[in-house]
């Protein structure tokens, strides 16, 4: 070995791995278990914005978060936000997927298409579905003039569309990925033993995007969670609360009302939700590693990787 | 004939999709070029004579503006300030993810399964829940309304959902060069420079991409780091004068118009992106190696 070389050499493996990590290690520490510590803290004591002073007050602020229709209401309505936003993202991204799965002209240029709403912002995506829904002057009301949909009632179920229409195509590079990897050779023999659309989707594509299934299913749930900006860009909670999810809520808390003690512990109901969807992310993710050793085990598998 | 209804069916969702992708846009488009006082009338109207006046008061080239006080300057000052922010942002965050993606893809090292939980934990955290806290602590430090705080933050977010998507695109790459290399002498960082970085540059440039666009089209942390001060980014400088809001005061065509110029740096990079993205395995992030 040559001599420069040498000093740099004789760490091990582990060692050399964890000296290149620990800029993310260090980075997480100061960024995130800090402040969460310190959240958790505000979130034990009330804060007199006026008197500038704080008191302990035990968990008297989680009790009132925990009971106050603000904030179940608010918890509600992020569930139902979510819920739309999975169901209608798998569909149309999946949808959309087994479209651009297919050999057509312009195929190409379709792919780059479908990426540019992903690419736009939350803030930018709410300006668009406004144009579109405005109840006034918008595009749909001047094709159905009228309409009860366009109302209060619909304010959250637009309000998940437009994060769909900005979330789908994730979705769909998810499940392109995965549709690109089944050999064209079954869909071959599936259509020689006469097998329709339906069957050759049920039995030849439908378990080999098992797996991409779940990725999209935990990411789309995971950042329906997270959102802020779309909704508080598109409605702002309103009309009234009718959009008001539990995130706008923690930033009234906070930002409007000066409450820091019930914004903390508030956000702590996210955190507990996050923490479990972050372990069903992970175990999702984790469980591929069991499945591909299978694969590459099992008798006349095709070993990929050595 | 089963074969001829296919292909009408493949030609008309492929219809569907490109329609529900663009009508949005086309919307926006349309709503930029009218007069204010048509938008109100309704848009689903010809417009007679469109005009370009929102964009010219945007770039300032418009004499009315100086009646409305200039307020539309913060838009270009938006767009530097998240050049400002986006760019170390994600050179900073690509260099750091690169390095730990790195060493998740290719090593066995202690604690690395907890240490992946955490950073997907950072992931899957709402923004508003670290929010709260940081914007204290800063106010304390008086990193409130400059881009250093607002770099900070973002790369936070983007680290760790940079250092998963690199991880799995690490792990695919062939590891028997870096043998070969080391085998010749060359030192570990040596192998990272010289064989590691051109393998893996197309993976890198799409993270880069991704951190790029996450900082360009962040709100929230905008809003409440730099909302209102020299420092605003685009996204809050959009939201200001957004009809929507009860502290927008522009109407509805400025607004588009504004929109329309916003997501012209997001546009350019996703097309670029679109070629890195199928080398990106996003799909399958932990493939550990088994060496």
């Amino acid at each position: 070995m040559a001599g420069p070389a040498r000093s740099r050499a004789s760490l091990t493996d582990p060692q050399f791995a964890l000296i290149i990590v620990s800029g993310v290690i260090i980075f997480h520490f100061i960024i995130i278990i800090i402040p969460l510590g310190y959240s958790f803290w505000l979130s034990l004591h009330e804060t007199n914005v006026i008197l500038r002073s704080t008191e302990y007050v035990g968990f008297d602020k989680w009790g009132e978060v925990l009971t106050s229709k603000q904030t179940i209401n608010g918890t509600l309505l992020s569930l139902y936000f979510a819920g739309i936003a999975v169901v209608l993202s798998f569909l149309l991204s999946l949808g959309i997927a087994l479209v651009l799965n297919q050999d057509f002209p312009g195929r190409g240029f379709l792919r780059a298409m479908i990426l540019l709403p992903w690419a736009v912002s939350e803030v930018v995506t709410a300006t668009m579905w406004t144009i579109i829904l405005e109840p006034n002057w918008g595009v749909l009301n001047g094709i159905f003039p009228g309409t009860l949909w366009i109302s209060q009632d619909w304010a959250m179920f637009w309000v998940a569309f437009a994060f769909v229409w900005h979330m789908a195509p994730l979705g769909a590079f998810f499940f392109l990925a995965a549709l690109q990897t089944i050999p064209k050779h079954l869909y071959y023999s599936a259509r020689i033993d006469r097998a329709g659309m339906f069957a050759r989707f049920q039995y030849v594509t439908l378990p080999h995007i098992r797996y991409a299934v779940l990725i999209v299913l935990v990411v789309v749930t995971v950042e329906a969670f997270r959102q802020f900006d779309l909704v508080f860009a598109m409605t702002g909670g309103g009309p009234g609360t009718v959009t008001q999810i539990l995130p706008l809520l923690i930033f009234r808390y906070n930002f409007q009302f000066s409450e820091y003690g019930l914004a903390a512990a508030a956000s702590y109901i996210l955190i507990i939700i996050a923490t479990m969807l972050a372990v069903a992310y992970f175990v999702a993710l984790t469980q591929k590693k069991t499945k591909a050793r299978a694969v590459t085990e099992s008798p006349g598998a095709v070993r990929v990787r050595t | 004939m089963i074969r001829r209804r296919e292909k009408v069916l493949i030609g008309v969702s492929a219809v569907a999709v490109v329609l529900w992708t663009v009508v949005p846009f086309f919307w926006m488009i349309y709503a930029s070029l009218m007069h204010e006082h048509e938008v109100q009338q309704g848009l689903l109207r010809v417009v007679e004579d469109p005009t370009l006046e929102n964009y010219e008061r945007i770039f300032g080239l418009s004499e009315t503006e100086a009646l409305f006080g200039g307020q539309t300057k913060s838009i270009l000052r938006g767009f530097m300030n998240s050049f400002i922010v986006a760019l170390p942002t994600a050179i900073i965050g690509t260099i750091v993810a690169a390095l730990a993606g790195y060493a998740f893809g290719r090593f066995k090292f202690p604690a690395k399964t907890p240490l992946l939980f955490t950073l997907l934990m950072t992931r899957v955290l709402p923004p508003i829940a670290i929010l709260i806290p940081y914007f204290t602590l800063f106010r304390e430090v008086g990193m409130v309304g400059n881009h250093a705080g607002l770099i900070i933050t973002y790369l936070t977010g983007v680290i760790p959902l940079l250092t998963w998507v690199l991880m799995g695109y690490f792990a695919t790459l062939p590891v028997e060069m870096e043998r070969a290399a080391r085998l010749d002498g060359c030192s570990r960082l040596g192998v990272l420079w010289y064989i590691i970085l051109p393998m893996a540059a197309p993976g890198i440039a799409a993270a880069f991409i991704i951190a790029f666009l996450f900082s360009w089209n962040e709100l929230l942390f905008g809003i409440i780091l730099t909302g209102g001060t020299s420092a605003q980014t685009l996204s809050p400088a959009l939201l200001a004068i957004s009809p929507l809001t009860a502290t927008g005061y522009s109407g509805m065509a400025l607004f588009s118009a504004a929109s329309c110029l916003s997501i012209l740096p997001p546009l350019l990079l996703a097309l670029v992106f679109q070629r890195y993205i199928t080398s990106l395995n996003i799909v399958d992030p932990v493939t550990f190696r088994e060496d």
